[in-house]
């Protein structure tokens, strides 16, 4: 629950990228014959809306409404004060003050679309029922699941996206180099990395932490404190101007191990190897074994209003909307001859004949 | 985990259980998400950080939980080994056909402010307003373990506030602030905090998440700042000057300071909301202040406080909440003062039997950073 810098640079994201990404849904709304499209926001759930308009809610809740043609108008639960700011880090249409969000929405669509029309919802079963009510009891008929609509045009990550990637990936990297040699507890490792992050401006930092990896590779939440095992690791969530990266590492108090070496060697001939013809790191290529047993990988990105959701896994079905081009963060986790390792990174999938990029 | 921490589990169980004895309900189920993880918190002691999640609970045993994203489930499992986890892509749908599952038994469902749309319409969507306002009622008031939480949460919000002033130096961006409160939280094993500050003079209407301005010689520069300890979220607010404090600030500040300490002696049991709102609001209006004391200016003038950081009730002068021991707020008549710009002042506080406790221990004062 901690929002760091939130601003937009029109440098970085050009006003130009914010509209074509809408001009791109448009069309899809065009293509289904949708009247409107209603996509939510929270600080659980920003990546829609920030991906199209570059609005990211430090608390509270708001709905942005696409028509077919026109710039997006967001209806936002903060009070009338807020605009202003909302208005300074966001590229809108029209900003509304709906501290009664449903039924403003409700009204909203009424005034401005009168006539019957299909209106699509991202994710419409996960909309929070205060938001939905009013909006379902007045075209219950009306509404459709837009979620695979959005999905289909969200990824490949465009230019803008992937240097902001780059950018998150480089401010976690550094972070995790931030992490003084000695520590003792995973409070000190925590307060680094936050430390760290923010200063070089990411929005929202997310860690885990494993303290003894040895012991237990599970990447925990810490409230409190814990000593730190000689090896550790460390899972960091960034996010900077609302795109998110994920990366792991472990950390050895008595340099690196050998066998870490070969680990680091594989991961990274495993993620240049996914594609969006080849989601999987199992069954392995031949002569590529993994020097130790895959426990666990995930391989994730942004389809929707979630920053990071499953994408391709250990235990998960892939997706079949991850084109080359798309932004996505691995994560895996071997189990060595002398314990568990971790690594996650953040990468560009590649095509079939095109490795992927890797970010860091 | 902490001891109190175990202590507020089981003594959450026990009212919850007994509240649900009560109302027959043979399965409760909660739905959170990380931003409203108060009523996941309540019931089965976990925080969702990533994605949706819905806790099942039984009268009797150990508790079920479904989450969107692996990682998320092996934490959960590595936090409480006796939860029953599994997670899913579809979280949703994964409920609702758990739901189903429970065949005819009575279930209830909540809370409204993290049901979502697919649940709602099914059927249990009549069973989320009463189960919503049941939650609600068990939280409202705090138990003793409860309440030693909020008062380390108190104590971490006064030392984050001398982070916060060690931090405002001339020329630092907003965001600085921010890095170095947030470090010195973790650095005292705090996982959460809902930090907002604003600076400049007038031109300034309130507080956001931080931007890249950087801090001048004569700022107001204000806070919040909301740490979590086991779960339970404590407020400070306060104002400080970048430099020495101009006449006008320091009058401004005599005004807020004045409301603070009339919406402090309001808070006793059989008060309402409302009566700590009008408390702070009569004292604008006797300044010749009472437009800035509006929805045009201002939000609230307080909340509760506990496993959400905005929690009931809300501190304005309609509502009729009637506080009773043992509830938690902030009284805060943070509002847009017109020769000064935005300014902020705020206490946490506990309603006793006898009236009120202050858990803020900072000096109520207009702050000054030298130059």
């Amino acid at each position: 629950m901690r929002r760091g810098l939130i601003s937009w640079s029109r440098e970085e994201v050009p006003p130009s990228v914010l509209d074509s990404r809408v001009a791109r849904l448009q069309g899809e709304m065009q293509a289904a014959d949708l009247g409107a499209a209603l996509v939510y926001t929270s600080f659980a759930r920003p990546s829609a809306v920030a991906w199209l308009t570059h609005f990211v809610p430090y608390w509270n809740e708001a709905l942005l409404v696409i028509f077919p043609t026109g710039a997006p108008v967001l209806l936002a639960a903060f009070s009338k004060r807020v605009l202003e700011w909302i208005r300074s880090v966001s590229h809108l249409g029209e900003v509304r003050s709906a501290p009664d969000l449903g039924r403003a929405a409700a009204v909203f669509l009424k005034e401005r679309s009168p006539e019957p029309s299909r209106i699509g919802v991202l994710e419409l079963d996960a909309l929070p029922w205060t938001v939905a009510e009013p909006i379902v009891r007045g075209r219950f008929d009306e509404l459709v699941d837009a979620t695979g609509l959005f999905a289909s045009i969200r990824q490949p990550a465009d230019d803008a996206e992937v240097r902001l990637a780059r950018r998150a990936a480089k401010i976690a990297a550094q972070a995790l180099g931030a992490i003084p040699a000695g520590v003792q507890r995973a409070s000190e490792v925590l307060s680094a990395l936050e430390a760290s992050a923010r200063l070089d401006g990411a929005e929202e930092v997310l860690p885990r932490l494993a303290p003894d990896l040895r012991a237990d590779a599970t990447l925990r939440r810490f409230e409190g404190d814990a000593p730190l095992g000689e090896r550790y690791g460390v899972e960091l969530s960034v996010a900077y101007k609302a795109t998110w990266v994920r990366v792991a590492q472990c950390f050895s108090d008595n340099g690196l191990p050998q066998s870490w070496r070969g680990a680091a060697e594989w991961s990274a001939q495993a993620a240049a190897r996914l594609s969006e013809t080849n989601f999987s790191l199992e069954p392995l290529p031949p002569g590529a074994p993994p020097p130790g047993r895959l426990t666990a990988w995930t391989l994730e990105a942004c389809f929707g209003s979630s920053p990071l959701s499953i994408a391709a896994g250990s235990g998960a079905p892939a997706r079949s909307v991850l084109p080359a081009g798309s932004l996505a963060s691995l994560s895996l986790q071997l189990s060595l001859d002398d314990g568990p390792w971790l690594r996650g990174e953040p990468l560009v999938v590649g095509s079939g004949s095109r490795p992927s990029r890797r970010l860091i | 985990m902490s001891e109190i921490s175990g202590n507020a589990r089981a003594e959450r169980r026990t009212r919850l259980v007994a509240a649900m004895a009560d109302e027959e309900i043979d399965v409760l189920v909660v739905a959170g998400n990380p931003w409203r993880s108060d009523y996941l918190r309540f019931a089965l002691d976990v925080t969702p950080i990533e994605g949706h999640a819905f806790a099942f609970l039984e009268r009797e045993g150990p508790g079920r939980i479904i989450v969107e994203h692996p990682a998320e489930a092996a934490r959960l499992r590595s936090e409480q080994p006796q939860l029953q986890v599994s997670w899913s892509p579809s979280p949703i749908a994964e409920t609702e056909t758990a739901i189903r599952a429970l065949g005819g038994r009575r279930i209830a469902l909540a809370p409204l402010a993290a049901v979502p749309h697919r649940l709602a319409i099914g059927p249990l969507g009549s069973s989320v307003i009463p189960t919503t306002a049941l939650l609600d009622r068990l939280m409202l008031r705090k138990s003793s373990s409860e309440i030693d939480a909020l008062r380390r949460a108190a104590a971490l919000a006064d030392q984050g506030y001398v982070a916060f002033c060690d931090a405002a130096r001339l020329g630092r961006p907003e965001y600085a602030l921010v890095a170095d409160v947030e470090a010195f939280f973790r650095s005292r094993g705090c996982p959460e905090n809902f930090q907002i500050l604003g600076s400049g003079g007038r031109e300034v209407r309130g507080m956001h998440a931080p931007t890249e301005r950087r801090l001048v010689a004569g700022d107001l520069v204000t806070t919040e700042l909301t740490p979590c300890v086991d779960g339970y979220y404590a407020q400070i607010c306060r104002t400080l000057v970048l430099g020495g404090p101009s006449e006008a600030q320091e009058r401004a500040f005599a005004v807020y300071n004045e409301a603070l300490e009339a919406g402090i002696t309001a808070v006793r049991p059989g008060a309402t909301a409302g009566e700590v709102a009008r408390a702070q609001n009569e004292v604008f209006r006797r300044h010749g202040l009472g437009e800035y004391v509006t929805a045009e200016y201002t939000r609230v003038r307080g909340h509760g406080l506990g496993l959400y950081v905005d929690g009931r009730p809300a501190v304005l002068e309609e509502v009729d909440l009637i506080l009773e021991p043992g509830m938690t707020l902030i009284v805060h008549p943070n509002t847009y003062h017109p020769e000064v710009g935005y300014f902020v002042h705020g206490d946490s506080v506990l309603v006793t039997p006898e009236g009120c406790e202050v858990l803020t221990r900072t000096r109520r004062r207009l702050f000054s950073v030298p130059l």
